[in-house]
Protein backbone atom coordinates (compact mmCIF):
# COMPACT_ATOMS: atom_id res chain seq x y z
CA UNK A 1 0.00 0.00 0.00
CA UNK A 2 0.86 3.68 -0.64
CA UNK A 3 1.85 5.27 2.34
CA UNK A 4 0.25 8.48 3.63
CA UNK A 5 0.88 7.99 7.34
CA UNK A 6 1.82 5.43 9.93
CA UNK A 7 -1.10 4.94 12.37
CA UNK A 8 -1.22 3.46 15.67
CA UNK A 9 -1.81 0.01 15.88
CA UNK A 10 -3.99 -1.98 18.75
CA UNK A 11 -4.74 -5.68 19.12
CA UNK A 12 -7.60 -6.59 17.24
CA UNK A 13 -9.45 -8.66 20.27
CA UNK A 14 -13.18 -8.29 19.19
CA UNK A 15 -12.10 -9.50 16.01
CA UNK A 16 -13.36 -13.06 15.43
CA UNK A 17 -16.95 -12.36 16.98
CA UNK A 18 -17.45 -8.89 15.18
CA UNK A 19 -16.64 -11.00 11.86
CA UNK A 20 -19.34 -12.99 12.19
CA UNK A 21 -22.76 -12.92 10.39
CA UNK A 22 -25.20 -11.20 11.94
CA UNK A 23 -28.35 -12.22 9.89
CA UNK A 24 -29.15 -15.96 8.58
CA UNK A 25 -26.79 -17.96 6.18
CA UNK A 26 -23.99 -20.52 6.63
CA UNK A 27 -20.65 -18.31 7.42
CA UNK A 28 -18.87 -20.47 4.63
CA UNK A 29 -16.80 -17.61 2.81
CA UNK A 30 -13.97 -15.45 3.83
CA UNK A 31 -13.90 -11.92 2.52
CA UNK A 32 -10.11 -11.41 1.85
CA UNK A 33 -8.20 -7.83 1.24
CA UNK A 34 -5.21 -8.16 -0.71
CA UNK A 35 -2.38 -5.73 -0.71
CA UNK A 36 -1.33 -3.35 -3.69
CA UNK A 37 1.41 -0.82 -3.72
CA UNK A 38 -1.27 1.69 -5.12
CA UNK A 39 -4.02 2.48 -2.45
CA UNK A 40 -3.06 4.28 0.18
CA UNK A 41 -2.97 3.45 3.77
CA UNK A 42 -5.46 6.11 4.68
CA UNK A 43 -7.82 5.47 2.13
CA UNK A 44 -8.26 1.51 2.70
CA UNK A 45 -8.38 2.54 6.28
CA UNK A 46 -11.37 5.04 5.63
CA UNK A 47 -13.16 2.78 3.21
CA UNK A 48 -13.21 -0.32 6.19
CA UNK A 49 -14.94 2.04 8.04
CA UNK A 50 -17.37 2.90 5.39
CA UNK A 51 -18.07 -0.85 4.36
CA UNK A 52 -18.08 -2.50 7.86
CA UNK A 53 -19.00 0.30 9.85
CA UNK A 54 -15.88 -0.25 12.20
CA UNK A 55 -14.23 2.24 14.59
CA UNK A 56 -10.93 3.86 12.78
CA UNK A 57 -8.59 1.82 15.33
CA UNK A 58 -9.96 -1.35 14.04
CA UNK A 59 -10.27 -0.66 10.58
CA UNK A 60 -6.18 0.42 10.85
CA UNK A 61 -5.67 -2.78 12.15
CA UNK A 62 -6.52 -4.70 9.17
CA UNK A 63 -5.23 -2.15 6.60
CA UNK A 64 -2.17 -2.61 8.68
CA UNK A 65 -2.92 -6.65 8.48
CA UNK A 66 -2.93 -5.78 4.89
CA UNK A 67 0.05 -4.08 4.50
CA UNK A 68 2.20 -5.85 6.63
CA UNK A 69 1.51 -9.65 6.06
CA UNK A 70 0.37 -9.15 2.26
CA UNK A 71 -3.85 -10.27 2.82
CA UNK A 72 -6.46 -9.57 5.91
CA UNK A 73 -9.73 -11.38 6.34
CA UNK A 74 -12.05 -9.13 6.68
CA UNK A 75 -15.68 -10.84 7.31
CA UNK A 76 -16.74 -14.68 7.71
CA UNK A 77 -20.06 -14.79 5.94
CA UNK A 78 -22.58 -16.10 4.03
CA UNK A 79 -22.37 -16.62 0.43
CA UNK A 80 -24.24 -13.30 -0.22
CA UNK A 81 -23.02 -11.67 2.34
CA UNK A 82 -19.64 -12.08 1.18
CA UNK A 83 -20.41 -11.45 -2.28
CA UNK A 84 -21.86 -8.09 -1.07
CA UNK A 85 -18.86 -6.98 0.56
CA UNK A 86 -16.54 -7.95 -2.04
CA UNK A 87 -18.59 -6.23 -4.62
CA UNK A 88 -18.91 -2.80 -1.79
CA UNK A 89 -15.01 -2.87 -1.27
CA UNK A 90 -14.44 -3.63 -5.90
CA UNK A 91 -16.60 -0.50 -5.74
CA UNK A 92 -13.99 1.43 -3.80
CA UNK A 93 -10.95 -0.11 -6.21
CA UNK A 94 -9.67 -2.11 -3.59
CA UNK A 95 -8.21 -6.08 -4.37
CA UNK A 96 -10.82 -7.75 -2.67
CA UNK A 97 -11.94 -11.66 -3.57
CA UNK A 98 -13.74 -14.19 -1.25
CA UNK A 99 -12.89 -18.19 -0.87
CA UNK A 100 -14.59 -20.82 0.84
CA UNK A 101 -14.05 -20.88 4.19
CA UNK A 102 -11.50 -24.37 4.89
CA UNK B 1 -6.60 22.41 -3.33
CA UNK B 2 -6.63 23.64 -0.06
CA UNK B 3 -9.25 22.40 2.29
CA UNK B 4 -10.82 25.56 4.43
CA UNK B 5 -13.21 23.91 6.58
CA UNK B 6 -16.46 21.91 7.21
CA UNK B 7 -19.58 23.78 7.54
CA UNK B 8 -23.00 22.87 7.96
CA UNK B 9 -22.19 19.49 6.78
CA UNK B 10 -20.46 20.66 3.75
CA UNK B 11 -16.54 20.21 2.99
CA UNK B 12 -15.11 23.52 1.31
CA UNK B 13 -12.14 23.53 -0.81
CA UNK B 14 -10.07 25.96 -2.51
CA UNK B 15 -8.47 25.62 -5.68
CA UNK B 16 -6.47 27.59 -8.08
CA UNK B 17 -7.16 27.82 -11.66
CA UNK B 18 -4.71 25.37 -12.68
CA UNK B 19 -5.77 22.95 -10.03
CA UNK B 20 -9.52 22.89 -10.88
CA UNK B 21 -8.63 22.46 -14.58
CA UNK B 22 -6.36 19.39 -12.82
CA UNK B 23 -9.10 17.91 -11.50
CA UNK B 24 -11.39 17.93 -14.70
CA UNK B 25 -8.89 16.36 -16.61
CA UNK B 26 -8.95 13.48 -14.12
CA UNK B 27 -12.20 12.91 -13.88
CA UNK B 28 -12.39 12.97 -17.64
CA UNK B 29 -10.08 10.27 -17.50
CA UNK B 30 -12.40 8.14 -15.52
CA UNK B 31 -13.28 4.94 -15.80
CA UNK B 32 -9.33 3.72 -16.35
CA UNK B 33 -9.64 0.00 -14.33
CA UNK B 34 -10.03 -2.35 -16.91
CA UNK B 35 -13.62 -4.39 -16.77
CA UNK B 36 -11.78 -8.00 -16.06
CA UNK B 37 -9.73 -6.40 -13.83
CA UNK B 38 -12.16 -7.07 -10.27
CA UNK B 39 -12.30 -10.89 -9.86
CA UNK B 40 -14.58 -12.35 -7.48
CA UNK B 41 -12.30 -15.62 -6.61
CA UNK B 42 -8.66 -15.93 -7.00
CA UNK B 43 -9.27 -19.65 -7.99
CA UNK B 44 -8.81 -18.49 -11.55
CA UNK B 45 -12.46 -19.93 -12.79
CA UNK B 46 -12.88 -18.82 -16.58
CA UNK B 47 -14.96 -15.50 -16.70
CA UNK B 48 -18.57 -16.78 -18.70
CA UNK B 49 -18.53 -19.64 -16.38
CA UNK B 50 -19.46 -18.16 -13.00
CA UNK B 51 -22.69 -16.78 -12.89
CA UNK B 52 -21.72 -14.69 -9.74
CA UNK B 53 -18.56 -13.70 -11.62
CA UNK B 54 -20.87 -12.21 -14.16
CA UNK B 55 -23.04 -10.47 -11.60
CA UNK B 56 -20.40 -8.55 -10.05
CA UNK B 57 -19.24 -7.21 -13.54
CA UNK B 58 -22.84 -6.06 -14.39
CA UNK B 59 -22.88 -4.45 -11.44
CA UNK B 60 -19.40 -2.95 -11.53
CA UNK B 61 -20.84 -1.54 -15.44
CA UNK B 62 -23.97 -0.02 -14.00
CA UNK B 63 -21.38 1.29 -11.32
CA UNK B 64 -19.36 2.97 -14.18
CA UNK B 65 -22.31 4.11 -16.66
CA UNK B 66 -24.02 6.22 -13.41
CA UNK B 67 -20.51 7.75 -12.61
CA UNK B 68 -20.21 9.02 -15.81
CA UNK B 69 -23.71 10.32 -15.17
CA UNK B 70 -22.46 11.94 -11.82
CA UNK B 71 -19.10 13.59 -13.36
CA UNK B 72 -21.08 15.26 -16.45
CA UNK B 73 -23.05 16.84 -13.34
CA UNK B 74 -20.72 17.75 -11.08
CA UNK B 75 -18.37 19.43 -13.83
CA UNK B 76 -21.43 21.44 -14.98
CA UNK B 77 -22.65 21.99 -11.27
CA UNK B 78 -22.13 25.89 -10.87
CA UNK B 79 -23.16 25.66 -7.25
CA UNK B 80 -20.54 23.09 -5.95
CA UNK B 81 -17.59 24.38 -8.15
CA UNK B 82 -17.63 28.34 -7.78
CA UNK B 83 -15.07 30.67 -9.66
CA UNK B 84 -13.58 33.38 -7.74
CA UNK B 85 -11.35 36.23 -7.88
CA UNK B 86 -8.27 33.68 -6.87
CA UNK B 87 -9.57 30.55 -8.42
CA UNK B 88 -12.40 28.58 -7.26
CA UNK B 89 -14.22 27.55 -4.02
CA UNK B 90 -15.68 23.39 -4.26
CA UNK B 91 -18.24 22.63 -2.02
CA UNK B 92 -18.87 18.96 -1.31
CA UNK B 93 -21.31 17.24 0.77
CA UNK B 94 -20.14 14.06 2.57
CA UNK B 95 -22.22 12.14 -0.06
CA UNK B 96 -19.98 14.15 -2.93
CA UNK B 97 -16.55 13.65 -1.18
CA UNK B 98 -17.18 9.59 -0.93
CA UNK B 99 -18.01 9.45 -4.49
CA UNK B 100 -15.35 11.63 -5.37
CA UNK B 101 -13.20 9.68 -3.51
CA UNK B 102 -14.26 7.04 -5.24
CA UNK B 103 -13.92 8.18 -9.06
CA UNK B 104 -10.66 9.17 -7.89
CA UNK B 105 -9.07 6.12 -6.90
CA UNK B 106 -10.75 4.55 -9.62
CA UNK B 107 -8.20 6.72 -12.01
CA UNK B 108 -5.38 6.38 -9.73
CA UNK B 109 -5.73 2.60 -9.76
CA UNK B 110 -6.66 2.20 -13.30
CA UNK B 111 -3.57 3.81 -14.46
CA UNK B 112 -1.41 1.70 -12.26
CA UNK B 113 -3.10 -1.53 -13.49
CA UNK B 114 -2.46 0.74 -17.56
CA UNK B 115 1.61 0.62 -16.57
CA UNK B 116 1.92 -3.19 -15.67
CA UNK B 117 0.46 -3.40 -12.07
CA UNK B 118 4.31 -2.54 -11.00
CA UNK B 119 4.85 -4.23 -7.51
CA UNK B 120 6.85 -0.73 -6.53
CA UNK B 121 4.45 1.22 -7.69
CA UNK B 122 4.84 4.38 -10.21
CA UNK B 123 8.61 5.23 -8.80
CA UNK B 124 9.67 1.55 -10.41
CA UNK B 125 8.42 2.48 -13.87
CA UNK B 126 10.87 4.04 -16.48
CA UNK B 127 9.58 7.20 -17.74
CA UNK B 128 9.09 7.22 -21.34
CA UNK B 129 6.13 8.76 -24.07
CA UNK B 130 3.85 5.28 -23.20
CA UNK B 131 4.22 5.34 -19.78
CA UNK B 132 4.22 9.13 -18.76
CA UNK B 133 1.30 9.81 -18.94
CA UNK B 134 -0.26 6.79 -17.02
CA UNK B 135 2.41 8.18 -14.11
CA UNK B 136 0.92 11.39 -14.46
CA UNK B 137 -2.82 10.49 -13.70
CA UNK B 138 -1.48 8.01 -10.94
CA UNK B 139 0.46 11.14 -9.21
CA UNK B 140 -2.54 13.74 -9.68
CA UNK B 141 -5.39 11.69 -9.10
CA UNK B 142 -3.48 10.70 -5.66
CA UNK B 143 -2.75 14.40 -4.89
CA UNK B 144 -6.25 14.91 -4.73
CA UNK B 145 -7.34 11.86 -2.90
CA UNK B 146 -4.92 12.76 0.05
CA UNK B 147 -6.70 16.08 0.29
CA UNK B 148 -9.53 14.95 0.35
CA UNK B 149 -8.56 12.54 3.24
CA UNK B 150 -7.21 15.25 4.85
CA UNK B 151 -10.73 16.63 5.16
CA UNK B 152 -11.88 13.59 5.88
CA UNK B 153 -9.60 12.97 8.86
CA UNK B 154 -10.36 16.98 9.98
CA UNK B 155 -13.97 16.20 9.87
CA UNK B 156 -14.18 13.35 11.90
CA UNK B 157 -12.01 15.26 14.85
CA UNK B 158 -13.78 18.74 14.97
Amino acid sequence: MAETAEPQVIPDIEREEETRPKSGGEPGFLVIVWNDPVNFMDYVTHVFQVVFGWARKKAEFHMMQVHNQGKSVVARESMEKAEHYVHQLQKYSLHATMERDA
Amino acid sequence: MRFLGAQDGKFVFRLAKPEQQLLMAMLKLYPCIPPAHHQLTKSGKPRGDDPNQRLLDEALFEQRQENKKLIQAFVNDSERIVETEKGFRMILSATDLEWLLQVLNDVRVGNWVLLGSPEDGAPGVDVNEKTAPHIWALEVSGHFQIRLLEALRAGQTT
